[in-house]
């Protein structure tokens, strides 16, 4: 027997490849933004900056799309992650605010993380620089976002060696001492991760422990930074590492640093000892 | 290097940039000089890279450095040590670490927009002019490329021209003739625009 066609089919069919394409559309935003969004983590291991917050632009406005057409925890996630790459801090944090009403387990977590960020930012910025140091030292301790809990870091150890300067002695010496035990622990659970490295060189040298500042700076560029400004500045610290050094040293110390020193420079590309890539004639 | 198709190909470049930003003549020379830069080393993400400028201002590093890395700076940092002899001679900290914020990202980390933006300064080795004023003009810079930037034929132009000089082999100049010939080409440009 032959059914009679429903008038309502071609509408039913029509309504139905729109779905199919909106969901496409969906899926391809979110497709889409992991993409940009691992170009982006990608470029910033390779200190490419500018290259980084493009992509990190680009993934945020396919996430935002996403969120628009289906809100979805993953789709907010990647817009906290877009944010936090571009550091929109507080934008990211109500992204994963949604993101953990939606179901993302961790968002909770990583929300009170950025928005711990935020508060040790607003009390240095109003002067309250004990309490900016112990928010931040709490949140080096225990962020569960790797972004938050690098950057924290930076700004710990930027307010901690800045409040040093204006301390005693003896007093200064048990500072920088805890700041560089603070690494320490930092390098020991993520050894990988060249930014400590680099933090720990710039602690060292506060410390006039050269050698040491040496050593940590070499493993930073090994293992890579989050920017060309970061390398730079951590190549400069390494030119004048090398200078304090040879004050230090004997005659045959010295001789044997210098060839320890041009081997690096060697293998880093540089035009000479003195003169990294990146430098004018 | 075919020098006068490297000056057509410049004076291409800054007809574009009359265009987009008519007013900020003082802006043209770090936009070709960056462009150029990067066009020895094949890069053309001219966009992206522009976009980063603003990276170089904010954070990022460690700024807290020690007073004797300031001192090293200064010490060795040709120019800025005969422009700051007096206050390294007196071992005057309060001075040169406030004068370093502003010479150090130029003169120390070297961003090609950035000495491109302080170039008459630096050639003229008005060193303090630059740590005084770095702040307020660097931030400048940046808003005002702001209008610019949402062109896409501007990015299109300012493209071109970094891939011409590339093909035309920009690698054989030295950095000075590089700036010498970009800094004749604007001079030219508006001169003829007052006549």
């Amino acid at each position: 027997m032959i059914r009679p066609r429903s008038p309502w089919r071609p509408v039913s069919l029509a309504f139905a490849f729109l779905a199919v394409l909106l969901l496409a559309g969906c899926s391809s935003h979110l497709k889409q933004a992991k993409f940009h969004y691992s170009e982006g983590q990608l470029r910033t291991r390779a200190y490419e900056t500018a290259q980084a917050a493009a992509s990190y632009k680009r993934a945020l406005l396919e996430a935002e799309k996403a969120v628009r057409s289906n809100p979805s925890a993953q789709a907010f996630m990647l817009k906290g992650l877009a944010e936090a790459g571009l550091e929109k801090w507080p934008d990211a944090e109500k992204s994963f605010l949604q993101a953990f009403a939606l179901g993302f387990a961790e968002g909770e977590e990583w929300a009170r993380d950025v928005s711990l960020l935020g508060l040790g930012s607003s009390l240095d910025e109003l002067g309250l620089k004990d309490a900016a140091l112990r928010s931040l030292a709490d949140l080096v301790e225990r962020a569960k976002f790797k972004p938050v809990r690098t950057e924290a870091a930076r700004r710990y150890v930027d307010l901690s060696l800045a409040a040093a300067s204006g301390l005693d002695e003896k007093e200064r010496t048990r500072a920088l001492a805890a700041v560089a035990r603070t690494l320490e622990k930092l390098i020991d659970g993520d050894f990988a991760c060249g930014f400590y490295h680099y933090l720990l060189s710039q602690t060292e040298s506060h410390r006039e422990d050269y050698r040491k500042s040496f050593e940590e700076a070499a493993i930073a560029r090994e293992l890579g930074l989050p920017s060309e400004k970061v390398l730079r500045d951590n190549d400069l610290q390494i030119l004048y590492i090398h200078e304090k050094m040879k004050e230090r040293l004997s005659p045959d110390d010295g001789k044997a640093f210098d060839e320890l020193y041009a081997r690096w420079t060697r293998k880093w590309g540089w035009k000479d000892p003195l003169t990294p890539n990146w430098k004018r004639e | 290097m075919d020098k006068k198709r490297a000056e057509h190909v410049l004076d291409n470049g800054v007809k574009v940039l009359a265009e987009f930003l008519p007013l900020k003549t003082y802006i043209y020379f770090p936009v070709l000089y960056s462009i150029c830069v990067w066009a020895v080393r094949r890069i053309f993400d001219l966009k992206e890279r522009v976009l980063a400028w603003q990276v170089w201002l904010e954070p990022g590093m460690v700024e807290s450095k020690p007073d004797a890395f300031i001192l090293n700076f200064f010490e060795r940092t040709e120019g800025v040590r005969e422009a700051f002899a007096e206050e390294v001679r007196g071992k005057d900290m309060a001075a040169l670490r406030k004068s370093f914020a502003g010479l150090y990202p130029v003169c120390g980390l070297e961003d090609a927009f950035l000495l491109a933006l302080f170039q008459e300064d630096l050639e003229a080795g008005e060193f303090r002019k630059i740590a005084d004023e770095f702040g307020e003009r660097a931030a400048r810079a940046i808003e005002d490329i702001k209008p610019a930037g949402s062109g896409q034929e501007f990015w299109r132009g300012m493209q071109s021209v970094g891939m011409e000089m590339a093909r035309l082999g920009i690698h054989v100049m030295s950095d000075a003739q590089v700036r010498k010939i970009i800094l004749d080409r604007i001079r030219k440009k508006v001169k003829k625009d007052e006549d």
